[in-house]
């Protein structure tokens, strides 16, 4: 076939789709990361199949695909940091690196045969319900409509690279790389590099680049707590050991489990245990590092849990390595050939590596949303995003969302998080096709009562004592994180109380 | 002096500059006289020094600062005094004042305030570090750049300082913003708060580096053939500009702080025997009983780029 003519055909399935004649999928699933794969192993097991998965990128793997910078790896323990379904005895290491997880990923297409239902290089621009046929058409990049009966949204809550706003940024004429986006062609042998952040990801680099350039030097605005991060390598046995009796990784995996629910009681609530806590990371640093100007800039000034923890063995000692410098100045700008900072210097560097995070929706969606009788969730959340249980929003039928509002994790595995909304969204799926909904909304009373329950709770934690952080918006309000333990969060997972939902 | 600290903020960050953007070596250097010179190396190395005074008040209030608008300006004011005392750095060498990679030693009441600050400041309540940096900015800081501006006719001096100078004005814009903040709330707890932090040892030992220091400059001043009442009046203007509205009056830091500035520039007052004497004494004072200097210290630097 001519590349026209596939281009001919392609158009004119879209075009079908378009006018509706194409029956719609059951479901459609935007990004292909453990949310979006797991959603779909578990519609798959639940016999729902008619699928389609709408992935912008060429390759599974989301967060693990993207970031794969150097010392790139998890800070939850694989066993846990994994799907409990899907339990892999292989693991290498306590935390495995980057390209060991995406191998897991690309291992359950494999195992589960997702491969037919993905579709790749399909950016999703908007979704709108077309609430006559029940529908949800998703619009794609660079033309087309993909549609179906119920809609999951898995496009990752940082899963979109961010620049920090600095003056002069587009002014640089050495290289820049952002941490989510690593370039691996780059040498770093001999070369000076400045490190803009210190947050996960650069307490990751940092330890690597220290190794390999010339010189480095990090530029740090706000210092985090940071516990050391117990790694090991996992020997044979064990490997052995969980492959032949997997009770036994599900054992560990159990024990692992409580250990950092126990964590929830120091960092989500400000207890003698938060002392404990602070405790251990501040002897930690004191250990750590000699010089006592240098621990005071990398003492933080906030309460521990308000924002991530970091979990690093070796990134105090990578700062204080001779060909390293800790720049705890303010950046007042970026020129020609490096950073300028507010005591007047001007830092001179061959590359920029940005580990600056990501731009996350607190308010606003990731793509238009439209709803019933048109209206927008981008315009309703403008002030803060809610949801019901962090899964559905009425107005909005049939859409379900993975990491939505108050479902982000402070102390456990996203995974054990994310595992609860999937077995949520799939009984909701569910009976919207067994029982041949049109329309399955939840109720905008049950909404309210349920975030007037979640931002009283949200009051008393530490996020909300005072600190800035990404979690919060402009204004102070938590859309981000779920105040409690994993384990209530299951528990009101696993219940699917229909009489919140109007059907249809 | 009501500002609004948000605007001031911006106003902060819109104004950075660097080294990089004076021109070390445009002429003029040749300007600064023979015989002012040996004065001159001097005075600047107190005058850095100075700045670092600044920096390490400002330091710490950012730990203490009530909110984060004023916790990032101070983190500004911070930078910014590393930067003035850079360049000063800078001004010197051209004027051939450094040798080498070496620093301005300072003179020792100024070591010991820096100690001291280094030491204990990050344990001092906002009240005190926020009535006592604006005086030490306005007598010390301000005063001496005039006067060098008065004597030294380099342009690039002046090109410097004018930016300085530009700083300055925005450190005790909000300075003095702070110092009335502080001076809210019910006048006998404060009072109460006050004598009990004054009881501190800690404190106890900041004043007693405090009250040599602003001799020995107006001693350093008298030397380089200037007027000692210059210094008043900057130091007056401390009592004037504090004490315009009723809150900085009830502020009792304020009190405290200008009616020992009264003292300072009575030049009769029976005050100036202990404190001179004191001043005498720290000239002996052995300087293995000095702690290390501190780290920070080998960042400051003359150059533009690193
Ligand atoms: C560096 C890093 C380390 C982390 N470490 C941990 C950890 O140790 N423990 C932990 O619990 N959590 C960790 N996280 C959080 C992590 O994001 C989640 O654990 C999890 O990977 C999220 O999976 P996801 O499928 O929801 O999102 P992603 O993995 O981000 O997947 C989303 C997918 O959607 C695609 N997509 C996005 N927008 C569109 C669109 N418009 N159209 C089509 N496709 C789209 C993306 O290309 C991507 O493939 C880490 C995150 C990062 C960035
Ligand atoms: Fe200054
Ligand atoms: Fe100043």
């Amino acid at each position: 076939m001519s590349p026209t003519a596939v281009t001919r055909k392609t158009a004119a399935r879209r075009s079908r789709a378009a006018r509706g004649k194409v029956k719609p999928a059951d479901v459609l699933i935007v990004g292909a990361g453990f949310a979006g794969l797991g959603t779909a192993i578990r519609l798959l097991a639940a016999g729902i199949d008619n699928i389609v998965i709408l992935e912008r990128g060429s390759e599974v793997g989301g967060t693990w695909r993207d970031n794969s910078y150097p010392g790139a790896a998890c800070d939850i323990p694989s066993n846990l940091y994994s799907f409990s379904f899907a339990q892999n005895p292989q693991w290498s290491r306590g935390y495995s690196g980057s390209g060991e997880i995406l191998g897991y990923i690309r291992h359950l297409v494999a195992h589960y045969k997702l491969g037919r239902l993905i579709r790749f290089g399909h950016t999703v621009t908007g979704l709108a319900f077309d609430a006559e046929q029940g529908v949800w058409n998703a619009s794609l990049a660079g033309g087309g409509v993909v549609s179906a009966r119920a809609a999951v949204m898995a496009q990752g809550p940082l899963s979109n690279a961010s620049f920090p706003d600095i003056a002069g940024i587009e002014r640089f004429k050495g290289h820049k790389i952002h941490s989510a986006r690593w370039d691996h062609g780059y040498d770093f042998t001999g070369k000076r590099v400045a490190v803009i952040g210190t947050g996960a990801s650069a307490v990751q680099i940092i330890p690597e680049l220290v190794g390999k350039a010339a010189r480095l030097k990090v530029f740090q605005r706000t210092p985090a707590w940071v516990l050391p991060r117990l790694d090991y390598s996992a020997p044979d046995w064990s490997k052995a050991v969980f492959r032949r009796v997997p009770a036994t990784q599900s054992l560990v995996r159990e024990v692992m489990y409580w250990a950092h629910e126990s964590m929830a009681f120091g960092m989500i609530w400000n207890t003698p245990m938060t002392t404990l806590l602070q405790g251990v990371s501040s002897r930690f640093l004191r250990r750590q590092v000699r010089d006592p100007w240098m621990r005071r800039q990398l003492a933080p000034d906030f309460r521990i849990g308000c924002k991530r923890v970091l979990m690093s063995s070796d990134y105090y000692r990578a700062l204080q390595r001779d060909n390293c410098e800790l720049i705890t100045w303010p950046i007042a700008g970026i020129v020609e050939k490096g950073i300028r900072t507010s005591e007047g210097l001007e830092h001179q560097v061959d590359c920029i590596v940005f580990a600056t995070g990501f731009e996350v929706s607190k308010s606003g969606t990731p793509f238009p949303i439209t709803g019933l009788d048109g209206r927008k969730l981008g315009a309703e959340w403008a002030r803060g995003a809610q949801a019901y249980k962090s899964v559905n929003v009425a107005g909005y039928p049939n859409l379900f969302m993975t990491f939505g509002p108050n479902s982000g994790p402070g102390h456990n595995s996203a995974l054990v998080y994310m595992e609860s909304q999937i077995d949520y969204i799939v009984r909701g799926i569910g009976t919207i096709l067994r029982q041949d909904l049109k329309q399955l909304d939840v109720r905008a009373e049950a909404q309210v009562r349920y975030n007037k329950g979640i931002q009283k709770r949200l009051a008393t934690t530490n996020w909300n004592s005072g600190c800035k952080s990404w979690y919060l918006t402009e204004d102070g309000y938590n859309a981000t994180m779920y105040p409690g333990f994993a384990t209530q969060f299951k528990r009101q997972m696993k219940t699917f109380a229909q009489q919140d939902y109007r059907a249809l | 002096m009501n500002i609004d600290l948000d605007k001031m903020l911006a106003k902060v960050r819109s104004s950075q500059w660097a080294l990089a953007d004076i021109d070390w070596d445009a002429p003029g250097a040749e300007l600064v006289t023979a015989e002012q010179w040996p004065k001159l190396k001097e005075f600047m190395s107190d005058l850095m020094w100075i700045e670092h005074v600044g920096a390490r008040g400002f330091a710490a209030m950012a730990k203490k600062a009530p909110n984060d608008t004023l916790k990032e300006l101070y983190v500004y004011f911070h930078a910014e005094e590393q930067r003035h005392a850079n360049t000063e750095m800078a001004l010197m060498r051209r004027w051939g004042m450094l040798d080498g990679e070496e620093i301005p030693e300072p003179n020792i009441n100024l070591r010991l305030v820096i100690e001291w600050l280094d030491q204990h400041s990050d344990d001092m309540p906002l009240e005190v570090l926020g009535s006592v940096i604006p005086m030490l900015e306005i007598a010390l800081d301000g005063a001496l750049c005039k006067f060098l501006l008065d004597t030294v006719n380099d342009p690039v001096c002046h090109q410097a300082f004018a930016r300085i100078n530009d700083d300055e004005s925005r450190h005790l814009g909000v300075g003095f913003h702070v110092l009335e903040m502080q001076g809210h709330g019910n006048l006998y707890r404060m009072a109460l708060k006050a004598v009990a932090t004054a009881l501190n040892p800690k404190l106890m030992l900041g004043i007693l580096a405090y009250l040599p220091l602003l001799n020995r400059m107006r001693d350093n001043i008298i030397t380089m053939g200037l007027k000692e009442e210059s210094l008043y009046s900057a130091m007056k203007k401390y009592e004037r500009i504090g004490g315009r509205t009723a809150a900085g009056r009830r502020n009792p830091w304020f009190q405290i702080i200008s009616r020992h500035g009264r003292l300072v520039v009575n030049r009769k007052h029976l005050y100036h025997r202990p404190v001179d004497a004191l001043v005498r004494l720290t000239d002996h004072y052995p300087r293995r009983l000095l702690r290390p200097i501190p780290t920070w210290v080998k960042q400051l630097t003359y150059k533009t780029t690193a």
